[in-house]
């Protein structure tokens, strides 16, 4: 006998609100392939780890469906689920960089080590990637989420959970450091 | 460092934005752009971003939509099954307890009229113990109390024991 009718009472109150879905299936699909390419080059940009963007791009997909905000993307509409999404993928990227660092060279992914790079990437990428690692992990964010995503000072704020007055000053610095950086490994294009 | 905003950043990170840079760019804000170092800086950083970030969106490994969503819907049972659950354990919690204040009372009664009450455990180690009429503790009806207190005891012991087998063999 399965132990929920032992109890109807407490599932009949409870099951169908626990049961809906933020979206379904085929709303859900199509955010997807809107979002997802974006939040991607995201986590790995500022993570600096292909393998890691995988990993947290997933959970942060598991966790927005879980989350229990139901009617989110209905009626606030695609762009602050969107912002949700990031904001998600920011905290899980905030998490990871508090956790211990893998002590050995065997712990890291293989995919990391060997991450193959397209040729037609290589000049940005070439031209970004030292760049990038030489900056902070929240500047890289603020960077990204201001130039790659586009997203407002305010938006900026939701997403990172930082004081919105903060953000037009770290950005600034940030973007002129990135700039410093950036003139510095190609003189002749800055 | 001190914070150097420029009038034209927002018209330069609008055109930035919407593409138009340089193209569609006049002329004056051009030239100011090559003479301002803030909004260089914005046109150096946000062009450089703008194309790493259209070029690695070819190198992401994505999922199946449709498994994410079943994960997500298994993720959410499961958390929803076990916050149902909480109360059941504290059902568990609170029928042990009761239990063991019955066991307390039961003991407690018997200790204060000086154990009479389990004279039916001596009877069974007397020579005629194997009548089966023996094995019917005749003396626990000797106290009233004893028995009030004695059967819901067993009764909840029972209970319990029936729902800690039913989760032990659902955990397995």
């Amino acid at each position: 006998m399965p132990w929920e009718s032992v109890f109807p009472n407490v599932f009949a109150g409870d099951a169908p609100r626990m049961a809906e879905p933020l979206m379904d299936s085929d709303a859900f699909a199509g955010f997807y392939e809107r979002s997802a390419h974006s939040l991607w080059v995201y986590l790995a940009r500022v993570s600096g780890d292909p393998a890691l963007a995988d990993d947290l791009m997933q959970e942060s997909y598991l966790r927005y469906l879980c989350a229990s905000r139901p009617g989110l993307h209905l009626a606030e509409g695609e762009v602050a689920g969107r912002r949700y999404l990031f904001r998600i993928a920011t905290n899980l990227l905030r998490d990871h960089w508090r956790r211990p660092r893998p002590a050995s060279i065997e712990e890291i992914p293989e995919e990391y080590l060997a991450a193959g790079v397209n040729p037609a990437q290589a000049d940005s990428q070439d031209m970004l990637n030292p760049a990038l690692a030489r900056m902070r992990p929240r500047e890289r964010q603020l960077l990204w989420l201001a130039h790659a995503e586009g997203y407002s000072h305010k938006e900026i704020a939701e997403v990172t959970g930082l004081a919105g007055a903060s953000i037009r000053l770290l950005l600034f610095r940030a973007r002129r450091k990135m700039a410093r950086l950036l003139r510095e490994q190609n003189p002749k294009g800055g | 460092m001190p914070l150097s905003p420029c009038s034209h950043e927002k018209e330069v990170a609008a055109l930035l934005a919407r593409g138009g840079w340089p193209d569609a760019c006049e002329p004056e804000l051009r030239a100011h752009v090559s003479a301002c170092r803030a909004c260089g800086d914005l046109v150096l950083v946000t062009e450089t971003f703008q194309r790493a970030r259209a070029e690695a969106a070819g190198a992401a490994n994505l999922g199946s939509p449709g498994a994410l969503w079943w994960r997500a819907q298994l993720r959410r049972r499961n958390a929803a099954v076990k916050r149902v659950g909480r109360p059941l354990l504290g059902a568990q919690i609170f029928a042990l307890f009761i239990l063991l204040f019955l066991a307390v009372g039961f003991l407690l009664s018997q200790a204060r009229s000086g154990l009479r009450g389990l004279d039916w455990l001596e009877e069974l180690t007397q020579p005629h113990a194997l009548h089966l009429e023996i094995l019917w503790p005749s003396a626990l009806f000797d106290s009233g109390w004893s028995l009030m207190a004695l059967i819901p005891a067993l009764a909840t012991l029972a209970l319990l024991g029936g729902v800690a087998l039913y989760l032990a063999s659902e955990k397995r």
